[in-house]
């Protein structure tokens, strides 16, 4: 067999109810990934439009491991692009965000407009008319690669694939639905997390997708009744699977399955000194309490009570991957409902009530697959094999065979 | 001008309670850590990225001695982490008197996390903020906000800092 020919990777014949552990470790797969993944046909969330309010206003982020600029021109639009110098390729911005006439790199002083077009090279004409850029140098050939990118209701996503569908396609009716429902009125950024695990940044994807855990490794959850599934809730997904919600109703709660079982996840005889803590305001009348919104490949939009956040999961090679976090209230909040959420904010992140375990769950899987043959495979099979919207049970994994879906059709595995 | 002239006494009690502060974290006698702050206490954690920029966001935000003493129970009952310990290095104390029975503090510290496997990592460096105030002949803090240098967390952030 040609080597050159053959496959990375030969997917189990039982398809998405196994994935292979391989993938969470092999460099080639990985490099495979920032190919045809992160510069695949598919939309990356970039940044909230609230972050570059006014022209001038930037803000850098990361599509896979490429650094990109989002900047807002002075005709108020916004354009994306990676943040390299067309020159020699040094990193032209390093700040997080501010607000800039023009980007000029600091190696030799290339100035590029708000729009990512090189306007100014130094010395051009050389000095004393000797030197410089040969005469049929043409700046217009030299600007910073740009990003396709889309504002839909606040948010910016960019793609690097001119074969990405149109933004609203791409998402599918339901995915736009929560976004709608969340970004209904302007949003106010509270402030940033980042956090970095140690394991590939795919089992932090299954992990933001997966219900069947959230109940169970999150005790805090399940104690103080915030997330349990005798809730009315369920999954839905667009796209295939590609993309997915997982929601719960907390006023909806029914005694009994988790009582008496043995999960170590409802503690017994355990109450709050504190209970301002848990104190929440119904702000959608669908009574949805908790709704975690997973958009291929690496965005997740979380509702958990009060608290409103992006989360962006940023690849740094096989073994690790750092989550940004975007926490947000809206610009009309009372002063009432701006405390709650920053006090529920205790609930989230890498110190969170709730959220701690999966910055570490995925490093716990990233040990033990550790010297896995190339046969080894994660099951599954919770809820069965299909890929399906239900609202009859969020004891299942179909919201991860959709992402396997996803992964499987680009990669070409 | 009684404020700009520290009382000994004072100075002494604040170490103390920076001491001790270290030792219950340290030690793991997290049980005793709540008792050093008031009943109506502010601690708080955050980033230099938050703190610089005004954003209101903390990475832990105890609002009540209450809300301590929860964080211990999560710790102790509730959360799922990897056992860990720390070991604080303070210094550079700055102690600004405001009145008699209270004091404003600054101080560095940094903290090496040691995790079960015998990894260690510098794991926070930043600044300590205080509010200390004299409560029945008992130093206490009334706030103590922890301004972490970096925006990054490793893994998760469970022991308070
Ligand atoms: S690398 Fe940017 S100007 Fe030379
Ligand atoms: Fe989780």
């Amino acid at each position: 067999m040609n080597p050159a020919t053959e496959p990375l990777l030969a997917w189990p014949a039982e398809g998405v109810t196994r994935a292979p552990y391989r993938v969470m470790s092999d460099l080639e797969i990985y490099r495979l990934e920032q190919e045809r993944i992160f510069r695949g046909p598919v939309w990356h969330y970039l940044c909230l439009e609230a972050e570059i309010p006014e022209p001038g206003a930037f803000r850098t982020t990361m599509i896979g491991e490429t650094p990109v600029i989002v900047a807002r021109n002075k005709d108020g639009a916004v354009h994306a692009f990676v943040n390299r110098c067309a020159h020699k390729g040094a990193m032209l911005c390093l700040e997080a965000r501010g607000k800039r006439q023009a980007f000029t790199c600091v190696y030799h002083a290339w100035t590029y407009d708000l729009t990512g077009a090189l306007r100014s090279v130094a010395f051009q004409k050389g000095v004393n008319g000797k030197g410089g850029m040969p005469p049929d140098f043409q700046l217009a050939d030299h600007g910073l690669e740009p990003v396709r990118s889309v504002a839909f209701e606040g948010l910016i996503f960019g793609t690097f694939s001119e074969a990405a569908p149109p933004f609203e396609e791409y998402l599918g009716p339901a995915m736009v639905a929560q976004i709608r429902r969340v970004f209904h009125k302007p949003v106010e950024v509270l402030g940033y997390f980042h956090q970095v695990m140690h394991n590939n940044w795919k089992l932090y994807m299954e992990n933001s997708r997966d219900p069947y855990h959230a109940t169970i490794l999150h005790a805090f959850y399940t104690t103080f009744k915030l997330n349990r599934l005798t809730m009315e809730g369920g999954i839905t997904l667009e796209h295939g699977g590609w993309h997915s919600m997982n929601f719960s109703k907390g006023a909806t709660m029914r005694q009994g399955e988790y009582e008496g079982t043995g999960i170590r996840s409802v503690v017994e005889g355990i109450g709050l000194a504190d209970p301002s803590l848990l104190e929440s305001r119904q702000e959608f009348a669908d009574g949805i309490t908790v709704a975690i919104q997973s958009i291929f490949p690496t965005c997740v939009h979380q509702q958990i009570y009060n608290t409103l956040a992006l989360r962006q999961v940023v690849p740094q090679g096989p073994f690790q991957a750092e989550l940004h976090w975007t926490v947000f209230g809206y610009k009309d909040d009372d002063a009432g409902l701006r405390n709650m959420r920053l006090k529920q904010a205790n609930l989230i992140g890498p110190a969170g009530f709730v959220s701690m375990e999966d910055g570490s769950v995925g490093e716990y899987v990233q040990r033990g697959i550790a010297g896995t043959g190339t046969d080894s495979n994660a099951v599954i099979e919770m809820g069965g094999r299909e890929i399906a919207s239900t609202t009859a049970s969020r004891a299942t994994e179909a919201t991860i065979r959709g992402f396997w879906t996803g992964y499987r059709t680009l990669m070409g595995f | 001008m009684t404020a700009s002239i520290l009382n000994d006494t004072l100075r002494r009690q604040i170490e103390d309670l920076h001491t001790r502060y270290i030792r219950t974290i340290d030690d793991d006698r997290l049980e005793e850590w709540p008792a050093l702050f008031t009943e109506t206490c502010l601690y708080k954690i955050t980033t230099r990225e938050n703190y610089d920029q005004g954003l209101p966001l903390a990475v832990m935000e105890c609002r009540s001695r209450g809300m301590l003493v929860d964080r211990v129970t999560g710790l102790r009952r509730i959360n799922v982490y990897e056992p860990q310990r720390y070991s604080h290095q303070v210094s550079g104390l700055t102690v600004e008197q405001i009145d008699e029975r209270t004091a404003s503090c600054r101080s560095n510290y940094l903290v090496v996390r040691t995790t079960g496997d015998g990894s260690m990592i510098l794991f926070s460096a930043g600044i300590y903020l205080d509010r200390i105030v004299l409560q029945d002949g008992c130093t206490l803090f009334a706030e103590r906000v922890v301004v972490a240098d970096s925006r990054r967390i490793e893994t998760l952030l469970a022991i308070p800092l």
